[in-house]
């Protein structure tokens, strides 16, 4: 509690959640969806950019949960990491299935991705408090560098590539990034 | 075995979370995580780290989303287990095709049990007849039970493979792209170099950094002004080089350098000059000065 103000579930809690979840207690789906519908339909919302489709995804991303929850391996990490990696990336194949869909050979990288770059802070209202804090905490190049890999589905090579910045700068700023965050846990 | 410390600070443990590498990659680094301590706290710190950064952007979905998405999801997780019994229930009164309501079996009893029993209502006339006829459906059932299993399964695969494919094909074109663009760079860069009217003027490193060296491409007749680097100092944070143009004394921006070209990593456009007899660059914050800070000029170069 005293290392992490943020993350919504005690460690006590998230292991008798992942009791339940492993036990197939359906029950078990509603808790959840109440601890972390606001944390994952956030981070959907913010790589979707729609509300219907962010709710389609939220959806997929609990019958997944469900369904491989024989995967998890609580000694690989935290629930939450395993569920928000499961959100990100249903989030991602959907951006990437709709560029593919509207015609990725017409449709110019640069175009596509800026657009929706551009598109993100108007329809997007964040509610917590932590926000402001992280907004002040990291340098505008860092958290453009967070964003684009966490939110974008960019990878390392990519970002360098977009921003036209050599690769050893990205991972430097994703790591300083990072490590700025871990502290504000604290 | 490569020192830890190089390992952690490789990148390779961000680029885990983030979901970057590769099925291979990843099981590696898993690999390390469980043999070394150092590994794991600082994996778990960078997970940690970003957890928190998506919850910091939570967002409370809309209150009527939950009954729907609950719904629907309780739908769809309580659907595998009861398919197969109503699909039997079903074959089942098609064979039989006679009144077996009062011997209807609850849902929940076992398929075998489902099958036999609405047969006993049957009009068959022998009873070892009965009990060959009740062997061959159940068989009948199970195989066309199982033969659906399959196909779903193959059909799934199938789904997730174009899913992988198109995935894949769509990450080609993104490739295919910037190494277009890139070419574009390069084609242009040569123009540069090749075209007559361009002068190069040397510029060589001052006394605060005598091994600097850079060149600039200016072309008299157009205006236009190109900056090539081949050796500069590290910048500090919040610094860039910026360039300027002399015309007879007096100082005229020619634009600031970018982080890729200060680190020579090919032309750059910069701001047309309309006439000059010196280039020279300073040191100046991010985003340039109105005028150059002189104590800071790194190189300089008469045409």
């Amino acid at each position: 509690m005293s290392d992490n103000p943020l993350i919504s579930l005690p460690p006590a809690a998230e292991e008798d959640l992942v009791r339940r979840l492993q036990a197939r207690d359906e029950s078990a789906m509603t808790l959840f969806y109440d601890r972390y519908s606001a944390a994952l339909y956030g981070v959907i919302y913010r790589i979707v950019k729609a509300e219907d489709e962010a709710e389609d995804v939220l959806q997929e991303a609990l019958v997944k949960i469900w369904n491989a929850f024989a995967s998890y391996d609580p000694t690989k990490g935290r629930l939450f990491t395993w569920v928000l990696n499961i959100c990100r990336n249903l989030s991602i194949d959907k951006i990437r299935s709709r560029q593919h869909r509207v015609g990725s050979k017409t449709t110019g990288i640069d175009d596509s991705l800026t657009a929706q770059r551009q598109a993100a802070p108007t329809a997007f209202r964040p509610e917590h408090i932590g926000l402001q804090e992280i907004t002040q905490k990291l340098i505008p190049e860092q958290r453009q560098i967070i964003d684009m890999l966490y939110f974008e589905g960019f990878t390392q090579s990519e970002v360098a590539e977009e921003l036209n910045i050599p690769l050893g700068t990205v991972k430097t700023r994703a790591r300083t990034a990072i490590k700025v965050l871990s502290k504000l846990i604290r | 075995m490569e020192n830890i410390q190089d390992y952690i600070e490789s990148g390779i443990l961000e680029q885990y979370a983030l979901g970057e590498l590769s099925a291979a990659e990843q099981a590696a680094v898993e690999a390390q995580a469980a043999s070394h301590p150092e590994v794991r706290a600082e994996l778990a710190q960078v997970q940690a780290a970003l957890g928190f950064y998506a919850e910091a952007h939570a967002i409370t979905p809309p209150a009527a989303m939950r009954e729907r998405v609950l719904a629907n999801v309780m739908a769809q997780i309580a659907a595998p287990a009861a398919r197969p019994g109503t699909t039997l229930r079903a074959d089942v009164d098609a064979l039989t095709s006679a009144p077996v309501a009062a011997a209807a079996p609850a849902a929940s009893r076992a398929a075998a049990e489902a099958v036999i029993r609405p047969m006993a209502s049957a009009p068959v006339a022998t009873p070892s007849g009965r009990s060959n006829w009740a062997v061959a459906a159940s068989v009948a059932l199970l195989l066309s039970l199982g033969a659906n299993l399959l196909l779903y399964s193959n059909w799934k695969n199938a789904n997730a493979q174009v899913v992988a494919l198109q995935n894949d094909q769509a990450r080609f074109a993104q490739t295919s792209q910037v190494v277009e663009r890139k070419l574009g760079d390069l084609r242009q860069e040569n123009e540069v170099l090749r075209n007559d009217e361009f002068r190069a003027v040397a510029l060589a490193g001052t006394k605060t950094a005598p091994t600097a060296k850079a060149r600039v491409f200016f072309n008299v007749a157009t205006h236009k002004v190109y900056v090539d680097v081949r050796s500069l100092p590290a910048l500090p944070a919040g610094k860039q080089y910026q360039l300027w143009a002399l015309d007879k004394g007096k100082p005229i921006d020619a634009g600031v350098l970018t982080a890729a070209t200060a680190t020579g990593e090919g032309l750059q456009h910069m701001k047309d000059i309309a006439s000059a007899q010196t280039f020279a660059m300073t040191v100046e914050p991010t985003g340039g000065s109105v005028g150059p800070t002189l104590s800071t000029m790194t190189v300089v170069g008469n045409i």
